[in-house]
Parts: structure tokens; C-alpha cells; sequence
């Protein structure tokens, strides 16, 4: 319901400030930053879902179907350990299904409340591009107590695109936010 | 006195951090705020654009580009472990950039700032290192990335590798035909001292040759870093430092003092261009 409404209220002030100009007022960009994080919560949400061992098999799955939705076609993580910078490439949903097969028999996502969102920059193809970058805490516990803790930063490219609809014969501008390619960085934690 | 304002601005944004804590606090927080998490926020701390939560300024907001914090923000922007860098030489820095008068901000869209990428291919069986450089390039109303210089070493190396030679091809040879081209080009290691002086090998096509045959293929990506030439007189390096502190992130590595008319010299050192 509370989506519903934000979408709707976006809608709306999409509408109103409806312009055919390049630049993106301070409003607006507040506006899809908005709507930018409500994706990148979900993202988590579904994260966190799937890769809790509480979780069955085909649950798991249908979160991942759903986690896809929210990406652009051929978006990959780039994930670097802090042993080695070198970057390891995984689609997205190659990337799911090792999270849901983890060997742990207890693992624990949580997020900092830290977010830092980018600037929007036009592409050539007229989409905009931004950078929304979280903190993630990983903690995995098998039954014999062994325990792996890691933060990571993830840098998660943000698609904005503007598009149209017809509502009740009304032409209805709104912006479209697609989750990109995920760099994941293993971090060192605060001392 | 610095050193108390930085040390405060730490402090503020220490006091920052606590302060937004909702729900699922996951422990000391003001490292991540303090960090300089993308370059965006560093062309925005270095300006001053944005407050010390990382919330966007914009042009008419009380502190947009105020001087006072552009100092302190910048100072905080340098990679304050090495001793690389000497204190006179960034404080000479931050003084002019932040001179009331005439100051310097970074422009994301005004060029003459560009990323160096060292990334792994596999190249004859073997995995060689290849340094691609890249600069925003405008297109329609939008801007992209695009491949500007490549550096190979396994293709340096069949290039002009003797300072000494005495080869050339005697002026007199247009009467036989130039029937002595066969020794030219059985000097496989020495054939490029043949061609015109203004001859440069284009590493970028060889690249491109490489790839598109099959004989080059990406593996990884190893180490970014950006070379700043935007202000006028001054060059500087960015890296990313990943430590427990809060002075991490994207941060100042390198900083000359370059007068304008040398900074082509920098250019060519940088790009491996002898």
C-alpha cells in the first residue's frame, strides 16, 4: 500500500513538472533518488530473504525471480575480497543462486543506515546513469561455532529513464529506475 | 590550528553519523560517512556541494561552495598517511583553490581529467598486465567513457628498443628496384627504424587487432586511479585507499606543482609515451 501510494505521488509530481529539458531540477532528482532507494531496499530485502537458511528451496527461488525484475538485462556483480583487488565477475542471478547454496548453517545480512547517492549523468542513449552506494554486514555460523564476518561496499548503478503512459487518455510522464552492474568491494571494518 | 579545525570537522562528522541512526545499527558508522565513498563525492567535497551528511548542494543552499568548509574538506580529501606529499606544497594548494578571489572547483564535465585502469589479459598463454586509459567523451546530449590510450608492455617491447642504430635504406636503392626491401624485412627485431622519422607505433590498433583475432582476452580488472589536470598549474593523482580510518576512500596520492607549458611532459611520463 505504502508503494502504491509513493508510486502514485510520483506519478503525480512527475506530471505536474512534465518538461521535455535535459537537466534533472534539485526536486526531481530528490524525487528518483527516492524512488532509486525503494529499489535498492528491496533489493535488500530480497537479499536477505534468500540468503537465510529459514528460507525453503522454492521460496528462495521465486525471491530470486523477483530480485531479477529489478535489474537490467546482463547486470553483473564485480566482487574483489580484501586479499586481492582483482575482481571476480558473477551474473546477477548466478550471484543469487551462491548466496542461497551458501554452506553455512546460520547466516545473518544486515545494512548500515549509510547510503550515499551520486549525481545523475545523461548518457548518449538519453537514459540517466547514477551510483547508489550501501554497506552490507555478511555473518555465516556452522553448528560447530565456526564463524565468517565480512562488510562489503556495494556501488549499485542506477538507470533512470523517462517514459510515458496513457492513463484514461491522459499522456502520463514518469521516471523508470533499473538496478545495474553491483561492484562489491570487501571492506575492513571500523576499529 | 589545522589540525583543530580538521580534527573538529572528524568530530562533526563522527556526531553526524550517531545522529542518523534509525534501526539496525550495525556498529561505529562515522568511518563509511567520512570516507570519500565515490568520486562523485569527491568532486563534490572538493567544491563543497555537498553538507557533511553527503546530502547534495545546490547553487543558492547556504554553505554551496562556502570557502571555509571547501578548506577543511579539502584537507581531508589528501591521503593524510603518506608522507609523500609535502604539508607546504598542500597547503600551497588548498590556498589557491580556495583563494576568495578566484577559486578553482573540478568540473566533471570540463575535461582534462581522466581514468587509468591496470587490468590482467591473457596474451600467448600467459597473463600479461595492460594499462587502458579512458576520458568522458560528450555524445548527443550525454556523455561516455571511451578508450583513449592503451599501454601493452609485451607491445612496447618490439618498438624502438636500441637507442643506437645505423639502419636505413640507402638513398641510391630506387635505381634496383629497391630490390634490398628483403633485407628490410627479414630485420624483423629493427624494421620500424626504416619507417619516416614522425612514425609512431598505435598501440591501440595493434590492441584492437589482438582482440578481435583472438589473441588478447580480458580477465581482470586490477587498479583504478584518476590523474587530475584541471587546475591550472597543479596536477594531482586520486586512489583508492580501503583501511579502517576515516581519512579512506577516494583520496589525493600525488600532487605537482606543473607549469602549464610542461604539463604535455607529464602527460607523455604518464601514458608511457617516451
Amino acid at each position: 500500500m505504502k508503494k502504491l501510494l509513493s508510486i502514485t505521488i510520483f506519478l503525480v509530481m512527475a506530471t505536474m513538472a512534465y518538461a521535455q529539458q535535459p537537466d534533472i531540477s534539485p526536486e526531481r532528482k530528490r524525487a528518483i533518488d527516492s524512488l532509486a532507494m525503494e529499489k535498492v531496499k528491496d533489493l535488500s530485502r530480497y537479499i536477505s530473504i534468500i540468503g537465510s537458511k529459514d528460507t525453503p528451496f522454492s521460496e528462495a527461488n521465486r525471491v530470486i525471480d523477483r530480485a531479477m525484475e529489478l535489474f537490467s538485462d546482463g547486470a553483473q556483480m564485480g566482487v574483489s575480497s580484501l586479499n586481492t583487488k582483482e575482481v571476480k565477475y558473477y551474473g546477477v542471478r548466478k550471484y543469487f543462486e551462491r548466496l542461497m547454496a551458501l554452506n553455512y548453517d546460520q547466516v545473518t545480512i544486515e545494512w548500515f543506515n549509510i547510503h550515499y547517492i551520486s549525481d545523475l549523468v545523461r548518457q548518449p542513449d538519453g537514459k540517466y546513469v547514477g551510483v547508489i552506494t550501501i554497506y552490507q554486514k555478511f555473518t555465516g555460523i556452522n553448528d560447530d561455532g565456526m564463524k565468517y564476518v565480512d562488510i562489503t561496499k556495494k556501488d549499485i548503478t542506477v538507470y533512470v529513464e523517462r517514459k510515458e503512459t496513457q492513463i484514461g487518455g491522459r499522456i502520463i510522464g514518469f521516471w523508470d529506475v533499473l538496478l545495474g552492474d553491483i561492484r562489491v568491494t570487501e571492506t575492513r571494518p571500523a576499529n | 590550528m589545522k589540525k583543530l579545525i580538521f580534527g573538529f570537522i572528524i568530530c562533526i562528522i563522527s556526531f553526524a553519523s550517531q545522529g542518523q541512526v534509525v534501526t539496525n545499527y550495525l556498529g561505529d558508522e562515522s568511518y563509511f560517512y567520512a570516507q570519500t565513498k565515490q568520486i562523485n563525492q569527491f568532486f563534490r567535497r572538493f567544491n563543497a556541494e555537498e553538507n557533511l551528511q553527503g546530502e547534495r548542494l545546490y547553487k543558492g543552499d547556504r554553505h554551496y561552495r562556502d570557502p571555509e568548509n571547501r578548506k577543511s574538506y579539502i584537507k581531508m580529501l589528501f591521503d593524510i598517511e603518506s608522507s609523500k606529499i609535502e604539508n607546504n606544497l598542500k597547503n600551497e594548494f588548498i590556498d589557491e583553490v580556495t583563494d576568495k578571489n578566484e577559486p578553482d572547483y573540478l568540473d566533471f564535465y570540463g575535461g582534462e581529467w581522466f581514468a587509468e585502469v591496470t587490468a590482467k589479459f591473457r596474451f600467448n598463454g600467459k597473463t600479461e598486465t595492460a594499462v587502458i586509459f579512458l576520458k568522458l567523451e560528450h555524445e548527443n546530449l550525454g556523455m561516455k567513457w571511451v578508450i583513449n590510450k592503451v599501454y601493452f608492455k609485451p607491445f612496447s617491447e618490439l618498438f624502438f628498443t636500441d637507442s643506437v642504430t645505423n639502419k636505413f635504406i640507402h638513398p641510391m636503392s630506387h635505381e634496383l628496384d629497391f630490390m634490398n626491401l628483403i633485407k628490410v624485412f627479414e630485420d624483423k627485431g629493427q624494421v620500424e627504424y626504416y619507417f619516416d622519422k614522425d612514425y609512431h607505433p598505435d598501440f591501440k590498433t595493434i590492441f584492437l587487432y589482438e582482440i578481435k583475432k583472438g589473441g588478447l582476452a580480458f580477465e581482470t580488472i586490477q587498479n583504478v586511479k584518476f590523474h587530475f589536470f584541471q587546475i591550472e598549474n597543479w596536477y594531482f593523482e586520486i586512489s583508492e585507499f580501503n583501511r579502517s580510518s576515516k581519512n579512506s576512500g577516494w583520496l589525493i596520492s600525488a600532487l605537482t606543482k606543473i607549469p602549464e607549458d610542461q604539463k604535455e611532459l607529464l602527460l607523455k611520463y604518464i601514458y608511457y609515451e617516451k
